[in-house]
């Protein structure tokens, strides 16, 4: 069961599949190549006139990631509120409030610090899930192969960390 | 125009994501814990469709509108490395890769505005140390586009 739409998901490889025809129409139609974190540096571009995030590919790209984020949260609003329950918001944090139960305050320093890793490593490594791990596996590019590796690796070492070292145990 | 239609595809993938349970902190941390096989389908489904999708593209060379098709790979570095662990660390500490950072806020899920202004501050923060990781990583070299002349 899913906590945001209290409903069982979708068979995985479906979902992966339509997520794959979405990331081709955008391509065929709008000729623009699937890719999150990039959007990341368009917000900064809005506030920030230092060259690196004036340089060609966010710049000259026509901000259409904004549009795409707009796009995104909306979609998350559309799940949510055809969800059993309808439109809510909430704290609540599955296995992170049952294992390691943090309080409001602390869980935000928590995602501050988790998310500065997102924006760094993401830009660092020239993109996420959906520009490496989708795409660029897909196009066989050997920086998004590699990159893939290294995320997926230290997802998989930090949540085990987390859950079967520090807070878990035999849990 | 143009921006109606990438508008209506984000629409569609923020709710395929969040259907999915892409969006869901149990399911990144049983991804990565190897108890749930979810997310592996899903990242699989996704590349099992593009991948003859692009061969077909690249055959056609065009877009809808007739343009020709700009597919431009990314650049290897030791960035994709050291990103990349670090993206993972972030992706597992918060259960939210960049777009469900997004969906996840639009689903209600208030911890998801922190973990966005973290994401925006470590780019941001990027952009900064950028001309000083260009050497030790070869990240490629800044070129400025017609936004700044």
């Amino acid at each position: 069961m899913l906590i945001a739409t209290a409903t069982s998901p979708w068979n995985g490889f479906l979902t992966g599949a339509v997520l794959g025809v979405i990331t081709l129409v955008l391509l065929w139609v709008a000729n623009r190549r699937l890719g999150i974190s990039t959007g990341l540096e368009d917000v900064c571009a809005l506030v920030s006139r230092r060259p690196y995030f004036q340089r060609e590919e966010v710049s000259g790209s026509g901000r259409w990631r904004l549009v795409f984020f707009v796009g995104l949260v909306l979609g998350g609003v559309l799940s949510k509120a055809t969800s059993p329950g309808g439109y809510d918001t909430y704290w609540t944090l599955g296995m992170f409030d049952q294992v390691i139960g943090w309080g409001v305050a602390a869980k935000c320093a928590w995602m501050v610090g988790g998310g500065l890793l997102i924006g760094f490593g993401t830009r660092l490594a020239g993109g996420c899930t959906s520009g490496h791990g989708i795409f660029g596996n897909a196009n066989l590019e050997i920086a998004s192969l590699v990159s893939t590796l290294s995320f997926m690796v230290a997802g998989i070492v930090t949540t085990n960390v987390i859950y079967r070292l520090v807070a878990g145990g035999g849990s | 125009m143009m921006h109606a239609v990438v508008l209506v595809l984000g629409v569609a993938f923020g709710y395929v994501l969040s259907r999915g349970g892409a969006t869901d902190y149990d399911y990144i941390q049983r991804m990565f814990l190897f108890e749930s096989p979810q997310l592996y389908f899903i990242i699989g489904g996704a590349v099992a469709v593009v991948m003859p999708g692009l061969v077909l593209l690249r055959k056609l060379g065009k877009t809808i509108t007739g343009q020709p098709l700009v597919i431009k790979p990314k650049p290897r570095h030791l960035g994709n490395v050291f990103g990349g662990v670090l993206f993972g660390v972030g992706w597992s500490v918060t259960g939210m890769c960049p777009g469900p950072v997004l969906v996840n806020i639009g689903e209600g899920k208030l911890y998801a505005w922190p973990a966005l202004l973290g994401a925006l501050a470590g780019a941001y923060l990027l952009g900064v140390l950028y001309p000083h990781l260009v050497g030790p990583l070869r990240l490629p070299p800044l070129k400025v586009g017609p936004g700044n002349g």
